[in-house]
C-alpha cells in the first residue's frame, strides 16, 4: 500500500516537475489524435451511410473490410504504414517515417472503419419508413447520405467518440510510425509506455489521468452535441 | 402494362400474376387489411417496370418528414417548378400555414399531407399513394380527394386503398385483391356494377357506384347518370360518382313508389336475386343498375321476382358524392 501511496504522489509531483514536457505531449497527442478523428470521421461516416443504403459491386468485399478493421490490431496498422512510408517503399520520398504526418496517417487507418462501422449500423437501424423514404425520394446520393446521417445522429454522435477512442488510446501504430521521439513524436500513451518500461511510474500515472481526463471531455461534450437534437426523433 | 408479382419471403404470401396498371390511368387496389396492398405497392415502387427506386413518386403509408422545416420536406427531390406546385397542392390540401414549422413536430396529419403534397408535385411516371386519406378526417376526405384527383387526372397512377371513397373519387381501373391475390379487376364501373366474384361482392360491401355528372346548389348535389338523377350530399360540378350502400336502398311495390320523403325514388325492373349471408342482395335496373340488400322476411312481404318491377328508394343523407 506505502508503494501505491507514493507512486500516487509521484503523479501528481510531476505535474509540476514536468509540467512544460507533459504539456507539449499533451499537445501533440490532441493534435494527431484529433486531425485523425477529423480526417476517419470525414471519411468513415459517409462510407458507413453508403454501405448501410446501398448494393453494389464490391459493396460486400467493402463491408468485410470495415469489419475487420475494427478490431485489426494497431501494431499491425503501423507496421503497414511504415512499410509504404520507409525511405525504400513506395511513399519513401515523402520522408513522413517519424513524423506526427506519417501518426496521423496510422491513425486515420484506424478511425476509418470504426467510424464506418459505428455509422452503417446506426443508418441501417433507422425506422425501415425513414430507409424507405430515404430511397423513394429522387435526390441525389450525397443528399441521400446527409438526411441518413442527419436521422441517426445519435449514432453517427457514437461513431465520433469511438473513432477518437480508438486512435487516442493505442500505442502500437504511434509507436512504430513515430518512433516515441521526444518533443516530436511523443504522445501520451507513447509516453506512459516509455515511463513504466523504466519504473518512473509518477509520470506513467500523470499522463494516464491527463488520457482519462481527455476521454471524458470529449465523450461528455459529444454526448451534449448530440442530445438536444435529439427530441422529436 | 402487366405485371406477375411473387414475395414469397415476408410472410405475405403476396402472388399476383396479370396485374394490369393501364399507363395514363389511376388504378386503384382496393382491398381488406392484411391482403397484401402495402407490400404490393412497396414492390411497385422498386419495381423497373415502373421506373425503379427514385423514379416512381411514392408515398408511404406512414410518410417519415426529415429534420428541417416542413417547407424543406416539401420541397425535397423537387426542382424549382416543382417545388412551387407542390407548394399550391400544400394550399389546398390545408397545410401551406405549417412551412416555417419544424417538420418532426407536425402532427401525423399535416405530416401525410405534406408528403402527399410533394408526391403529387413530383414529375414522375408514375405517382404510387398507398392509403392517401387514412389519416384525414372523414369529413375534408371528399374535398381533399377532388385535389388527389385533380393532380392525378392522365398520369400513371396505383392507390392501394380500403376505403370505398377513394375507390369512388380516383379509381379508372379496379383491382380487388384479398389474401395476396387478384379476386378481379377490370374497369372501375365494370367491377363495381357486376361484381362477378362472390368474394369482391363481399369485400366492396355491396356498395353502389354511379358515374355521371353534378350540379350543385344550395347544399344539394344531384348526379345525372343517364336519365336518372340522385340527390346526395357533396358540393361537387362535372363528372363525379355517386356512392352508397346497398343496405341504404329500400324496397317496395312500384305503386307506391312516391308517398315517402326520400329525395331519391326510381321504379325500375329486378334483374336478378341472389344470397349474400342474411341477406338477399337484389339487382334492379332503373337505368343504371342497383343493389339493394335485404332481409328475406321483406322480400316475402313484396312478393319480389326476377322481371318484377319494383320501387327503390334511398335518403339522400345516405349518398356521397365526388368528384372524379
Amino acid at each position: 500500500m506505502e508503494f501505491l501511496g507514493e507512486v500516487v504522489g509521484d503523479a501528481f509531483a510531476a505535474f509540476s516537475d514536468f509540467g512544460p514536457e507533459l504539456l507539449e505531449v499533451i499537445g501533440l497527442t490532441l493534435l494527431v489524435s484529433g486531425f485523425s478523428t477529423v480526417l476517419g470521421v470525414v471519411i468513415g461516416v459517409p462510407l458507413g451511410a453508403l454501405l448501410a443504403l446501398e448494393r453494389f459491386r464490391g459493396s460486400g468485399v467493402l463491408r468485410t473490410f470495415v469489419n475487420v478493421g475494427m478490431g485489426v490490431p494497431p501494431v499491425l496498422v503501423g507496421l503497414g504504414v511504415l512499410l509504404l512510408f520507409w525511405n525504400a517503399g513506395p511513399f519513401g520520398a515523402l520522408g513522413l517515417v517519424f513524423t506526427p504526418g506519417a501518426m496521423v496517417i496510422a491513425q486515420v487507418f484506424l478511425a476509418i472503419p470504426v467510424a464506418a462501422g459505428v455509422t452503417r449500423g446506426a443508418v441501417g437501424g433507422l425506422a425501415p419508413e425513414v430507409i424507405g423514404e430515404i430511397k423513394a425520394l429522387n435526390l441525389p446520393a450525397t443528399m441521400r447520405y446527409r438526411l441518413a446521417i442527419g436521422e441517426a445522429r445519435a449514432g453517427v454522435g457514437a461513431a465520433v467518440v469511438a473513432a477518437f477512442g480508438r486512435v487516442i488510446s493505442e500505442v502500437g501504430a504511434v509507436l512504430i510510425v513515430g518512433g516515441n521521439i521526444l518533443g516530436e513524436t511523443r504522445v501520451l500513451t507513447t509516453l506512459i509506455v516509455q515511463e513504466a518500461r523504466q519504473a518512473r511510474f509518477g509520470i506513467a500515472i500523470a499522463a494516464g489521468m491527463v488520457l482519462l481526463v481527455i476521454s471524458l471531455i470529449v465523450n461528455v461534450s459529444l454526448g451534449r452535441l448530440h442530445r438536444p437534437l435529439g427530441v422529436g426523433l | 402494362m402487366t405485371f406477375d408479382i411473387k414475395v414469397p419471403n415476408d410472410g405475405s404470401r403476396l402472388d399476383v400474376t396479370g396485374l394490369e396498371l393501364p399507363p395514363g390511368m389511376t388504378t386503384v387496389i382496393f382491398g381488406p387489411n392484411g391482403a397484401g396492398k402495402t407490400t404490393l405497392i412497396g414492390f411497385l415502387s422498386r419495381h423497373e417496370g415502373l421506373g425503379g427506386p427514385g423514379m416512381t413518386a411514392y408515398l408511404q403509408q406512414r410518410p417519415h418528414m426529415f429534420r428541417g422545416t416542413a417547407g424543406f420536406n416539401l420541397g425535397l427531390g423537387l426542382d424549382a417548378e416543382a417545388a412551387g406546385w407542390a407548394r399550391q397542392l400544400a394550399e389546398r390540401l390545408g397545410v401551406a400555414g405549417s412551412l416555417e414549422q419544424e417538420a418532426p413536430s407536425l402532427s401525423g396529419g399535416e405530416k401525410h399531407r405534406l408528403a402527399l403534397a410533394r408526391v403529387l408535385a413530383t414529375p414522375a411516371d408514375w405517382v404510387l399513394l398507398d392509403e392517401p386519406m387514412a389519416p384525414i378526417d372523414f369529413a375534408e376526405r371528399t374535398d381533399l380527394l377532388a385535389v388527389v384527383a385533380g393532380a392525378l387526372g392522365g398520369r400513371s397512377a396505383v392507390v392501394v386503398t380500403h376505403d370505398i371513397n377513394v375507390v369512388a373519387a380516383l379509381a379508372d381501373h379496379l383491382v380487388i385483391l384479398d389474401r395476396g391475390r387478384i379476386v378481379e379487376q377490370g374497369e372501375v364501373s365494370r367491377v363495381m356494377g357486376s361484381p362477378t366474384a362472390v368474394r369482391s361482392a363481399e369485400i366492396l360491401g355491396k356498395a353502389n357506384l354511379i358515374g355521371g355528372i353534378a350540379e350543385s346548389s344550395q347544399g344539394i348535389c344531384v348526379l345525372k347518370a343517364g336519365d336518372v338523377r340522385i340527390t346526395g350530399m357533396g358540393s361537387v360540378e362535372g363528372p363525379a360518382r355517386a356512392l352508397f350502400g346497398a343496405e341504404a336502398v329500400t324496397l317496395r311495390l312500384s305503386r307506391a313508389g312516391h308517398d315517402l320523403s326520400n329525395r331519391n325514388t326510381w321504379v325500375g325492373r329486378v334483374e336478378s336475386l341472389s344470397r349474400r349471408g342474411q341477406l338477399v342482395e337484389v339487382v334492379v335496373d332503373i337505368g343504371v343498375r342497383i343493389v339493394a340488400a335485404v332481409t328475406p322476411g321483406a322480400l316475402m312481404d313484396l312478393g319480389v321476382e326476377a322481371g318484377a318491377d319494383v320501387g327503390v328508394a334511398v335518403k339522400a343523407s345516405a349518398v356521397t358524392i365526388v368528384s372524379t
